[in-house]
């Protein structure tokens, strides 16, 4: 899809990379502890592990929710750790992240949940209507685009939720549990449209517990247990371009 | 809210509609003590410009003898006419004294009976201490029972009457612009707290504080303004009311006083002040508050 198709990436180096990250909330135990990782650009990583291992909270420092309480963090290249909070916002909008619980706001409609990040960023409105028409219709909720979360599915609002996260280009994708509150038809559904998402050059990370969803796929696997991050080879062997998505 | 879109749903906001009414109570209560002020001020200079420069001599009966009295005030009137600071001297007639009287004491014939003293309107050329003590010195020549009053110590207490005035119509602006600064500052962070997942949002997309600051600022100017309109919509019948009361009051107890039209531009200006004081408010209440995330 030529909208989300990548240009010119705009930084060198890898999509984030983590120096002896800790963090810890309060005077808690680190939830995560001297964790060193680097995603690569045009990567795909599921990020595996028992509940409590720190999934989430690993995720929410690459989406800038949190700061590391110590060690380094580059997203895009740019030091995160100790850039000041008015730099965080532009860092953010060059990311798209897809929540469990989805976080649409209830009080807008499907289209305006997704044309969100580009008001917010103050792209002409006629832009917005073009590029967030275009995207409804490749989640295939172009009938949809008036209806409010309420009234849609699940699955209908992960892809809404999915089309938000990348409708200004981000270069890196996460993704907490994107298909925890789905069925396995529907999962692969949203799979499809994260592999797609990878293929058109952005660096996804997806967190998730579905073992036979990860096994499914040939990307390696971030796999963290007790604060600690380790890289493991894919569960499939199959190329992702022959992956039968079951459609 | 005029217009504009809102990524917070404001509009369920709880807090809002008390926000509403107490700007309202708030921008009334402002109102009144302006429209206080200004009518003191008002009615105080009249009462300057009509004093200043003049003086009143009061000469007691003689002996009951109004025929000597009247001597006696033909002479003090000789004298000051031939007094070079002197503008204007004229005995004020017994008619004009009973109809001063009639407000205090009634339309009836005890006043006729009374033993009023004669009195002198005296103007000066000019206004002064100096010129206030020369014809003062030359009555006292003249007719040493008389008593003079060039109206400074009644006018003086006047003045400090209505800088009390002044004081207490200060006193409730500060307060109300205190209320109405606490009331949105608390507002605001109840609005933050019922809309902390809905900011988390437009955060992860990359709006800035700036911009979440904005939508609550513009939130507030419209509070601010439309309770401040509500405020003087019940301040114009209340006024009225006000109005026609004292037009049954006689004039020389209430005089009537036209309010000038600054007042009238300050009042206009509240709803305004209003809105912009809770729109600061709500902005740096917002920045503030964000500023200690992450």
């Amino acid at each position: 899809m030529a909208l989300l198709r990548k240009k010119d990436d705009g930084f060198v180096g890898d999509t984030v990379a983590l120096e002896g990250v800790g963090l810890r909330y309060d005077d808690g135990p680190e939830i995560l502890a001297d964790v060193s990782l680097a995603i690569p650009q045009r990567s795909f990583h599921f990020l595996t592990g028992p509940s409590g291992a720190g999934k989430t909270s690993l995720l929410s420092l690459m989406y800038l929710a949190k700061r590391p309480t110590r060690g380094g963090l580059k997203i895009f290249g740019e030091d995160v750790t100790h850039a000041p909070r008015s730099r965080l916002a532009a860092i953010r909008r060059r990311l798209g992240v897809v929540f469990q619980d989805f976080r649409l706001l209830d009080h807008m409609s499907a289209f305006d949940n997704v044309a969100l990040p580009l008001r917010i960023a103050g792209i002409a409105e006629t832009v917005v209507q073009r590029n967030v028409s275009e995207l409804l219709n490749w989640v295939g909720l172009e009938q949809f685009k008036d209806a409010h979360p309420i009234v849609l599915s699940g699955g209908q609002k992960q892809r809404v939720a999915i089309a938000r996260a990348v409708v200004s280009r981000p270069k890196l994708i996460l993704a907490d549990e994107p298909t925890g509150n789905v069925d396995d038809t529907i999962a692969m559904r949203l799979m499809q449209l994260f592999v797609e998402l990878h293929k058109l050059g952005a660096s996804v990370i997806i967190a998730t517990h579905n073992e036979p969803l990860v096994a499914r796929f040939p990307f390696p696997r971030l796999h963290l247990d007790d604060g600690a991050v380790s890289i493991l080879p894919p569960l499939a062997a199959t190329p992702a371009s022959q992956i039968a998505f079951g459609l | 809210m005029f217009g504009i879109r809102s990524d917070l749903p404001l509009k369920r906001d709880t807090a809002s509609r008390f926000v509403l009414w107490l700007v309202m109570v708030l921008v009334f209560m402002a109102s009144l003590a302006v429209t206080v002020n200004s009518y003191i001020g008002v009615l105080l200079n009249d009462w300057n410009r009509s004093v200043t420069g003049t003086l009143t001599v009061q000469i007691p009966l003689v002996d009951g003898d109004e025929k000597a009295t009247a001597a006696v005030v033909a002479k003090v009137i000789d004298v000051l006419k031939r007094h070079p600071a002197v503008a204007k001297a004229e005995a004020v007639p017994r008619a004009k004294v009973t109809e001063l009287l009639k407000p205090w004491l009634g339309d009836n014939d005890v006043i006729a009976d009374l033993p009023l003293p004669a009195l002198i309107d005296v103007e000066l050329q000019a206004d002064g201490a100096d010129a206030v003590a020369a014809v003062t010195a030359s009555i006292k020549t003249a007719a040493p029972q008389a008593v003079i009053d060039d109206h400074r110590i009644w006018l003086s207490r006047v003045m400090g009457l209505a800088k009390g005035f002044g004081i207490v119509a200060l006193t409730i602006m500060v307060l109300v612009t205190s209320a109405l600064g606490l009331t949105i500052v608390f507002a605001t962070r109840a609005s933050l707290a019922e809309f902390a997942q809905v900011i988390d949002v437009l955060h992860v997309v990359g709006a800035k504080d700036s911009y979440i600051a904005r939508q609550f600022a513009r939130r507030a100017l419209a509070q601010g303004m439309l309770g401040g309109l509500a405020g003087l919509a019940l301040y114009a019948p209340a006024l009225a009311l006000v109005a026609w009361l004292a037009s049954r009051v006689d004039p020389e107890i209430l005089p009537k006083a036209t309010l000038p039209p600054t007042h009238w531009l300050i009042l206009a200006g509240l709803p305004l002040a209003a809105g912009f004081l809770a729109m600061l408010t709500a902005h740096v209440t917002v920045r503030r508050a964000l500023s200690a995330k992450v």
